[in-house]
């Protein structure tokens, strides 16, 4: 009983914290609107005499409180023999915790804006109206013990809504693996459908079919997203081929983006040349300019190894986005005001840069860029790659060519953020040095590793949650580089191997065969 | 007989160190050769010269009578002189029978624009690759172990892996650093036997550094001692263990009279 009490306490004062963080950084707004957006109700009939919006609010920290009552109560292993009342104990002792933290914190915030303190001088995101929203129309003291009483029952709520799913003290999601695995996988068309590999190619086939239909009815915001998101995975891939399986840390990166980009604005914009070259034309021309960059950067630099390489390619990457940006150069590139107008990809004749074609066009590329890379992971080369980065110097003994192999990896990373660079000037139809510092290295480098080092899925997991994620959470712009700091350390304590880490494939067929003739060899001695 | 490999005047200084100075040998084809010392001796700054990790200062390496002095370490695995580490050195987070693959690298000739295009000769290639690597994983008793990472094997298999990876590049000499380091009586026990058979079975000329003597004597044609990098003895086996000044490099001057009663009780 004390040890219940003393956990539910603990996760109060945790969900506590967490929702008066939440309130302070504006998310609860945000959260709000999310749910708007979700249950489209902005046009409903207030609610006990709640607008939408604070409504929303009312079910965004609802649920914040059933959460914290289920971790309160389930924490608990005593409750196991007591049916209902510890549970709901927990769990209300829990919700009461965090309802009074975020009481006490709501009434001081309202009172101080009732008294005319500017809150927002201090924190950008509670504006007056923002804290009138969180008050719910109530007066500060009063908003305070709504919420504690709010909490409370949500948090008791919570507790019962365990204990009744639970079945018995365990936590609800291993009851219902354990339904899965006792009742639903011992049925004989279940096990069969498991085995056979048409239904792994159905989900697969299915899901590859709902990501070729998303841009059909994205709109043209999120078709924006999704090929910024695309274009990301690109140069993903192509880092992923550098540090995750060669191991070269090359924080440079963004070089062969830029001049992807470069080679496909310049030779394609009216200014500052008046080329006009087809975008066909120009696609493979940035990817080879890249490659052959990476090639002649690499045969002195890569010599070096780890952090000094890292620092010559950080270098290496600043290097060009000043000189895109020198007035000196700046009859060659456009100077720092960019090159605009440049030309999009024509199909036949037919003008096929609308969005939704343009989507396609990444998808098609990002497909071509993971079936290079599946080829080469899985050969000679890429085991050479993996070697390297392993141990450099007894993959020397073992007959590799590291410098030979370094390049080639250096130089197909580069192919592919040339291909990334090329198509999202294009894309953008505009392409300038500020598209090219140093944060766009680092956030491809934070992709890979968040991913998952070498893991194809990964890369595209780590694309979605670090480009996807902060587009979805717009609204919390002022905070993303404090969450996406955040969301890094939760990942390497987390999953330290990234998202989705790489598999080792399995090549010894028939296992069982092999395990079998050692124990009849050692029957033998 | 062929020698296959011979050094002559090999040297190989570090600042005003020299770790390996004036050394020649001469290993038979087909033979059993060990290199003994104390600690710091140089034994192992002479395989990294022979390896091509060390430029020698001055000497000469040959191997079947053809120069290799300096060339890089691919080189000389392509050569076919493949070696083992002190400290066990597998590619930790591969599998077993990828490091089998990597050591293989040598002898397998597809680029990247084959592996990317998979021509009929880079699937042939592959498989071939595959199944020698399964061979090899048999031969070395790891059979059913391949698709288990490298950090996850225990100890011996470890070694043996070591070994299956570096015979996986076809090399008709193999220079083994303290295969025996780190194993219990019986493994050190299995590990002689199977030198030996690396030998009679695949025809390949050993190098060894050895510390445990009883290894080292039992398996040995002929041995060679290092000390602070010079060669002091040369011999058979009998012929070492007799000799004053390996007992005294070994335990100091003056050791030589009182440790004989010793060392033949050992033997």
């Amino acid at each position: 009983m004390k040890n219940m009490i003393r956990n539910s306490l603990r996760t109060g004062i945790v969900f506590g914290i967490i929702t008066v963080f939440l309130f302070l950084v504006g998310f609860t707004g945000t959260a709000a609107n999310i749910l708007a957006d979700l249950l489209n109700n902005e046009s409903a009939p207030p609610l006990f005499g709640w607008a939408p919006p604070m409504l929303n609010t009312v079910i965004f920290v609802g649920l914040i409180g059933l959460w914290a009552g289920a971790s309160g109560a389930s924490r608990e292993k005593d409750v196991a023999g007591d049916p209902y009342g510890a549970a709901v104990l927990g769990g209300g002792i829990a919700g009461f915790v965090q309802g009074l933290l975020t009481g006490l914190v709501m009434a001081l915030v309202g009172t101080l804006n009732e008294r005319g303190v500017m809150m927002s001088k201090y924190l950008a995101e509670l504006l007056p109206a923002a804290v009138k929203q969180a008050m719910l129309g109530f007066p500060p003291p009063g908003a305070g013990a709504f919420y504690l009483l709010f909490l409370t029952a949500a948090g008791a709520l919570g507790g019962l809504a365990t204990r009744g799913l639970g079945r018995g003290g365990r936590r609800p999601r291993e009851a219902i693996r354990t339904w899965a695995r006792e009742k639903v996988e011992v049925l004989p068309w279940v096990q069969s459908l498991r085995r056979s590999p048409a239904v792994k190619y159905a989900v697969y086939g299915i899901l590859l079919l709902g990501i070729l239909l998303l841009p059909l009815f994205a709109g043209q915001y999120w078709n924006y997203t999704i090929g910024t998101v695309g274009i990301y995975v690109l140069l993903g891939l192509g880092l992923n081929i550098v540090v995750g399986l060669a191991g070269l840390l090359d924080l440079g990166y963004v070089a062969f983006f830029a001049i992807g980009a470069y080679a496909m604005a310049l030779l394609t914009a009216p200014t500052p040349h008046n080329l006009m070259w087809n975008f066909w034309l120009v696609i493979p021309i940035g990817i080879l300019l890249a490659a052959v960059t990476g090639i002649l950067l690499g045969a002195p630099v890569l010599r070096m190894r780890g952090d000094y390489l890292a620092i010559v390619t950080l270098g290496f990457g600043e290097i060009i986005r000043i000189l895109s940006k020198s007035d000196d150069l700046s009859d060659f590139t456009g100077g720092p005001r960019g090159v605009p107008a440049v030309a999009g990809p024509d199909f036949f004749g037919l003008n096929v840069n609308s969005g939704i074609a343009f989507v396609y066009l990444i998808f098609l590329s990002v497909l071509l860029v993971i079936f290079v890379t599946n080829r080469l992971q899985n050969s000679r080369v890429g085991r050479a790659w993996e070697a390297m980065r392993e141990d450099e110097t007894v993959s020397r003994a073992m007959g590799i060519n590291t410098l030979t192999q370094k390049l080639l990896a250096f130089a197909i990373g580069a192919a592919f953020a040339g291909l990334g660079g090329a198509l999202f000037a294009s894309r953008n139809q505009f392409t300038g040095p500020e598209d090219f510092n140093l944060m766009v290295s680092i956030n491809v480098v934070a992709v890979v590793i968040v991913g998952g080092m070498g893991s194809i899925p990964g890369v595209i997991a780590g694309a979605l949650v670090l480009k996807g994620l902060p587009e979805m959470l717009r609204q919390l712009e002022d905070y993303r580089v404090m969450v996406f700091g955040a969301l890094l350390v939760v990942m390497m304590l987390w999953r330290p191997a990234g998202l989705i880490p790489s598999s080792r494939r399995k090549m010894e067929i028939d296992k069982d065969a092999g395990l079998a003739e050692t124990a009849e060899e050692g029957r033998g001695k | 007989m062929t020698v296959a490999l011979e050094t002559r005047g090999l040297v190989k200084t570090f600042g005003g160190l020299t770790a390996v100075n004036v050394v020649d040998l001469a290993i038979r084809e087909h033979s059993i050769f060990s290199v003994i010392g104390p600690n710091g001796s140089g034994k192992t700054t002479f395989y990294n010269c022979i390896t091509g990790f060390y430029e020698p200062d001055s000497g000469e390496i040959l191997f079947f009578e053809k120069p290799m002095t300096g060339l890089p370490p691919d080189q000389v695995t392509a050569l076919g002189i493949s070696r083992t580490y002190q400290n066990i050195r597998l590619f930790a987070n591969m599998s077993a029978i990828e490091n089998i693959l990597v050591g293989e690298h040598s002898r397998m000739r597809a680029n990247w624009f084959e592996a990317i295009l998979l021509t009929p000769r880079v699937v042939r290639e592959e498989k071939a690759a595959v199944e020698k690597a399964r061979q090899l994983l048999n031969f070395v008793g790891l059979a059913g172990l391949g698709d288990q990472q490298a950090r996850n094997l225990p100890y011996g298999a470890q070694r043996r892996l070591e070994i299956a990876r570096a015979l996986a590049s076809q090399p008709t000499m193999l220079l083994l650093d303290e295969p025996t380091a780190g194993m219990n009586p019986n493994e050190t026990h299995e590990m002689t036997l199977f030198i030996r058979r690396l030998r009679d079975e695949l025809g390949i000329t050993i190098l060894l550094i050895e510390h445990d003597m009883r290894v080292v004597m039992g398996i040995s044609e002929r041995i060679a001692v290092l000390d602070y990098g010079a060669k002091i003895a040369e011999g058979t086996p009998a012929e070492i263990q007799g000799n004053p000044r390996v007992i005294e490099a070994y335990l100091g001057s003056g050791a030589a009279s009182g440790i004989k009663p010793v060392v033949r009780q050992l033997e």
